[in-house]
């Protein structure tokens, strides 16, 4: 700690979520001097609904996200070294930032897939392939889209699957790509994945799995597509989905340990103790996350440790939504690792399919696809570790019970006035509604039981006709 | 029955806020009710509540007699007047002389006429001299008042008549349960529906208010909050955000909209358990309206963060341009009887009369002026409701109490704590009409007289001042709250003298009042006789009155309404493996508040508390439809019958709070703002 009445300076490299999480936290305590320095030129914003932006349900001026007063944000501000022992970091332009505490907040990186013609002789890529990261990038596909009647989007991950909808909601004939032998394959299983995909079919996009891309060639009006299984795609732009990977060429340079992701321990400290790591860049244990959630947690913890309290990170319930429209998906932790007994429900006529692994009576994890009516309290179990009983994960993915039909003839007991608290019977023993009204005050209240109380009167009457006299 | 009876006494039910218009007749000894159709907020429509509302006329557990703890016998005897009022006077100087003025606190209610409540606050500050002040209202609709007063400079809890309802096109009820709570109240929804209009209900529960909406929204108890904040982000990325009223009307917009863009749908979800899906729907049906109305009630108000909460829903209220537009806008439903007028005159904490600030010069030197004292003389703020009751007893809290209109040991949340804090007073003195649990606590027991045979003003949740006439003579024996406060004063040896007569009081507090957001200057009985009430503001005589509020401005300095950008922390109390559950509380239809009127009507349903659970619930832990269950708390355990229902979230129960046992089960957190406590959410434990 620096001495007392000056305010630890915080460097975070980056300006995306979990960023500006780390930087809200740490002002609203008051004990830190926060410096934000991303490197793309807009201020913050929210960079999950970029497809939202895309599909045009999200006007792009509401991704802006709150920054509070007193954090220095420096944009379009490139970290190139980390001089741990001087305790600064060095900007693409040579000048110096000094630190107490570092923070690396660098996000992911798209990975380019092995596409021959991907990348032109100059190096850059083809100006019919788009990447999906940045706000740059959304902008510069939706500028696109209307001088093009084709689409394929390689990667049939979550992100995929949002721009490949986006896409075809702005009316593009869209097909989808996916390496692996189905969709979502690092969230789902087989089941899931094919239940998806009949899904997107429907909805007009065409899937193919368990095939590759291979070679881009572009013919000036439009471009090919080839796939390892034989199939050629014509189409007028291409967009990578697949995959991403921790950014972590800045915390390899400075010499921080890094395997998949920089790697932290349980405060999300990496092997220097003054620099940090949170959000996708970071990797805790065996695990780097891809989600906000997770991020934001990470942000909470790291800000109240820096804060000095006690306070350290072991892992998120993660549970991931496809945003897309017409297609549900939801998928709680791991359900193709986790451990434990599974129920499980397809119906592939209507194009569902919902598995949940429970353990110990806790559902450790699930899978939801085209049906999300139960995801209220599907999640909220998940969240909280409910331990249900043995029938109750069955139930949850039933519909809600059809309430039965009122029985035809309501037995004279029965409430048919709950503000004045008259019965059947009651109202049945009057001749009109105004002696109803009168006697037994049913109507008088809330008003809701009138319909209900003139058909019990006509009921009556007509009951009294029909008796022989 | 004649429906236009003019022969007998024209009066308002004694219970909720929504001061139902009724007729009283002598027919014989008994005493009848009648309608009133012309009355505005209910047409003559009444629940069973008001149709019964004369069963405590001659009741036989009616108080008729002072009662004072014998020293030797610990039990409670009968005392006449003189020997009752020595004893509380001479015990509360005792108590001050040895400890401080602030050693003696007085609780009031939020049920009590407008003069009560003004001569309550004025008997705290001039013969008490006081600042330890404060009532039950703030367990009522504090929260709403706060961000009202913080959103539009005012705290008036409809800002329109109730009638307006039928006007929108679509009503956003959060946390309302109104057909059960204030059932004539429901037919204006019904008028808006058949006008082609939509009813949206926010409920954990789907209560009979929920089955007469067309969309019915369940969260999880304490997260109404982020429901607000993802509509908010819904219409801004939706483009449906009215920008020319927000550029011309509000200010503080552009915070809102940066802090909302961190609550899209699918994370509203993961933390109020509503799906997206409907969120989104949600806000469409809402940006594709003319007229939207969002009123809120004690579900989305009883919580940690209650005002956050209204806030919350204000803000989209004003994102769609609503607030001053005839049927639209945001509006609270208060609660109790007089929530409304109770909150305006002086028996909070932090107010004099008029909801003047009490840390406030001018207004201290209109009031003393008017009071006739030094306003040197008046004490600052004290504690508000909760934080009175918690530390009474204590070092540094009061020692003796006296309570008006108020069934704490029932009422109060963790009630057991309460309990225990009253018990260690030295002098607990409570005005009441039966012998309430809280009665049966006390040192002095002062029966006072009840509606029907007294003359008050209530302000209804319109902010519509109604009268109450008195029908009947009281009992002998009794004495009004006002006498029982003159007699109090003269012994106290007050600098001033204390009215007796309801209209000279009402005057009095019109004078207090004038100049003051909440201003009766111009409201006299004879006005309120003549029409259907008076709506404050009404500074003079001639001014009409004012039903509606915000058509040109707002009540801040600027004229605009502010949006508050605000976050979602959560109940302060969240399940866990001890107390995997969420707890709510709330009332049923045949009962009112404490119970201590209802629960004696013999003509209203008494079946004692229950616990509502969902039949997924019920099956887990093994419960039966009708057999006890227990459920626990941190604080404390109830026991009652299961009432297994499918309306209920599965990872949530229900108690109603008309008998002892809810309260001691509900979680003291306080907003920090209203100093609401949260007696809607807490966690809790359910077995068979």
């Amino acid at each position: 700690m620096t001495g007392p009445g000056t305010r630890e300076r915080v460097v975070v490299v980056g300006a995306g979520m979990a960023a500006v999480r780390l930087a809200e936290l740490l002002v609203a305590g008051g004990r830190h001097e926060v410096v934000l320095l991303g490197d793309e030129p807009h201020a913050p914003y929210n960079r999950i609904l970029l497809s939202a932006v895309l599909e045009g349900t999200h006007d792009p001026a509401a991704l802006a996200m709150r920054l509070p007063d007193g954090v220095d944000l420096r944009l379009g501000t490139r970290v190139v070294d980390v001089h741990r022992a001087e305790r600064e970091v060095e900007l693409a332009d040579r000048s110096r930032v000094p630190y107490d505490r570092l923070v690396l907040a660098t996000g992911s990186i798209p990975t380019l897939p092995p596409i021959r013609g991907l990348v032109r002789v100059d190096g850059r890529l083809d100006e019919r392939v788009h990447a999906f990261r940045s706000l740059e990038d959304c902008r510069r596909l939706d500028a696109a889209v209307p001088g093009a009647r084709r689409a394929v989007v390689v990667g049939g991950g979550l992100l995929g699957l949002q721009v490949a909808r986006a896409l075809a909601v702005r009316g593009l004939a869209t097909e989808v790509v996916e390496g692996g032998e189905h969709l979502l394959r690092s969230q789902v299983g087989p089941a899931a994945g094919s239940v998806l995909a009949r899904g997107l079919r429907r909805l007009g996009t065409n899937v193919y799995t368990g095939a590759r891309a291979v070679r881009l060639v572009d013919e000036g009006p439009t471009c090919r597509l080839r796939l390892d299984n034989g199939h050629t795609l014509e189409t007028d732009l291409v967009v990578l989905t697949a995959g991403g990977r921790p950014s972590t060429s800045l915390a390899r340079r400075a010499g921080l340990e890094v395997r998949r992701g920089v790697v932290v321990d349980e405060h999300l400290r990496t092997s220097d103790e003054r620099v940090s790591a949170i959000g996708d860049c970071a990797q805790r244990g065996d695990r780097t996350t891809g989600f906000v959630p997770p991020a934001w947690e990470q942000a909470g913890v790291l800000a109240r440790h820096l804060r000095g309290e006690d306070a350290t990170y072991d892992g998120s319930r993660v549970v991931a939504r496809l945003r897309a429209t017409d297609l549900d998906v939801a998928v709680l932790g791991d359900p193709t690792t986790a451990e434990g007994e599974v129920v499980e429900v397809t119906n592939p006529v209507v194009g569902s399919h919902r598995r949940l692994v429970v353990r110990g009576g806790r559902i450790v994890a699930g899978t939801l696809v085209g049906d999300l009516s139960r995801i209220g309290l599907i999640t909220q179990h998940y969240d909280r570790g409910t331990v249900l009983g043995p029938t109750e994960p069955g139930h949850l993915l039933m519909p809600d019970r059809v309430t039965a039909a009122e029985p035809a003839v309501l037995p004279d007991d029965a409430e048919v006035c709950s503000c004045a608290g008259v019965s059947a019977g009651a109202v049945r023993a009057c001749a009109s509604l105004d002696e109803v009204r009168a006697t037994t005050r049913a109507t008088t209240g809330c008003g809701g039981c009138s319909d209900a109380v003139r058909q019990l009167l006509r009921t009556r009457t007509t009951q009294l006709e029909g008796t022989p006299r | 029955m004649s429906p236009t009876s003019v022969a007998g006494t024209r009066t308002h039910c004694p219970y909720c806020s929504l001061q139902c218009g009724m007729t009283l007749e002598r027919v014989g000894r008994a005493l009848e009710v009648q309608p009133w159709p012309e009355f505005p907020a209910n047409e003559g429509a009444l629940c069973r509540k008001g149709w019964t509302a004369t069963g405590l006329h001659g009741h036989r557990e009616r108080l008729t007699t002072p009662l004072v703890r014998d020293r030797a016998t610990g039990a409670l005897r009968a005392a006449g007047w003189d020997e009752a009022l020595d004893l509380v006077a001479g015990g509360l100087r005792a108590v001050q002389e040895a400890h401080g003025r602030d050693a003696v606190a007085v609780f009031g209610g939020g049920g009590l006429t407008n003069e009560k409540a003004y001569q309550l606050g004025k008997l705290a500050r001039v013969a008490l001299r006081t600042s330890q002040v404060d009532y039950n209202g703030r367990w009522c609709m504090s929260s709403a008042a706060s961000a009202g007063n913080q959103a539009f400079g005012i705290d008036r809890g409809l800002p329109f008549p109730l009638a307006d309802v039928e006007q929108a096109d679509v009503v956003v009820l959060v946390g309302s349960n109104l057909a059960e709570t204030m059932p004539p109240a429901a037919r204006h929804l019904d008028r808006l529906r058949e006008r082609g209009g939509r009813v949206v209900v926010v409920d954990p529960r789907r209560t009979p208010t929920a089955d007469r909406a067309d969309v019915f929204v369940q969260p999880v108890p304490g997260t109404d909050l982020p429901i607000a904040l993802g509509l908010l982000h819904l219409l801004d990325a939706a483009g449906a955000v009215d920008e020319e009223y927000v550029a011309t009307r509000t200010t503080g917009y552009d915070a809102v909209r940066r802090s909302v863009a961190a609550w899209w749908p699918e994370r509203v979800e993961r933390v109020s358990g509503v799906p997206a899906a409907q969120l989104r729907e949600l806000a469409d049906l809402l940006a594709g309206s003319e007229r939207v109305m969002v009123l809120t009630a004690r579900g989305a108000e009883q919580h940690s963060q209650g005002t956050a909460t209204v806030l919350a829903w204000i803000d989209v209220a004003l994102a769609l341009g609503m607030p001053g537009k005839v049927g639209a806008g945001y509006g609270c439903l208060t609660g109790q009887g007089n929530g409304q007028g109770g909150r305006e005159h002086g028996q909070k904490a932090d107010q004099l009369p008029g909801y003047r600030m009490i840390d406030d010069p001018a207004a201290r030197a209109h009031v003393a002026g008017v009071w006739g004292v030094d306003p040197d003389s008046l004490p600052g703020p004290g504690r508000s409701a909760y934080e009175l009751l918690d530390t009474l007893g204590t070092d540094d809290g009061a020692r003796a109490l006296l309570v008006l209109g108020s069934n704490l040991v029932v009422s109060a949340p963790n009630a057991t704590h309460v309990t225990e804090r009253l018990a260690a007073l030295d002098l607990l003195v409570v005005a009441d009409i039966v012998m309430s649990e809280t009665a049966a606590l006390a040192d002095v027991v002062l029966p006072v007289t009840q509606w029907a045979e007294e003359t008050g003003t209530m302000t209804n949740l319109e902010g519509r001042v109604v009268l109450r006439e008195q029908a009947v003579a009281p009992p002998e024996g009794v004495r009004s709250d006002l006498e029982v406060m003159a007699g109090l004063s003269e012994r106290l040896g007050s600098p001033v003298p204390f009215s007796t007569d309801p209209a000279e009081v009402f005057a009095e507090l019109g004078r207090a009042s004038a100049g003051g957001r909440a201003d009766y200057a111009g409201i006299t009985y004879d006005r309120i006789r003549a029409g259907h009430g008076v709506f404050w503001p009404c500074p003079d005589t001639d001014h009409p009155g004012t039903p509606r509020l915000f058509a040109d401005a707002f009540a801040t300095p600027d004229g605009r309404a502010r949006f508050v950008a605000v976050d979602h922390v959560g109940a302060a109390e969240q399940p866990d493996a001890a107390y995997p559950l969420h707890l709510t509380t709330g009332r049923v239809l045949a009962q009112y508040q404490s119970g201590a009127q209802t629960r004696r009507v013999r003509d209203l349903p008494d079946d004692g508390p229950f616990v509502e659970l969902h039949p997924l619930l019920a099956e887990r832990i093994g419960a039966r439809d009708g057999e006890p269950v227990v459920v626990t708390t941190r604080r404390g355990e109830l026991k009652a019958p299961a009432r297994v229902v499918t309306t209920i979230r599965p990872d949530t129960v229900f108690v109603p709070f008309h008998w002892v046992g809810a309260n001691r089960l509900t979680n003291d957190a306080l907003d920090p703002s209203s100093r609401m406590p949260e007696f809607k959410a807490c966690s809790c434990a359910v077995r068979a």
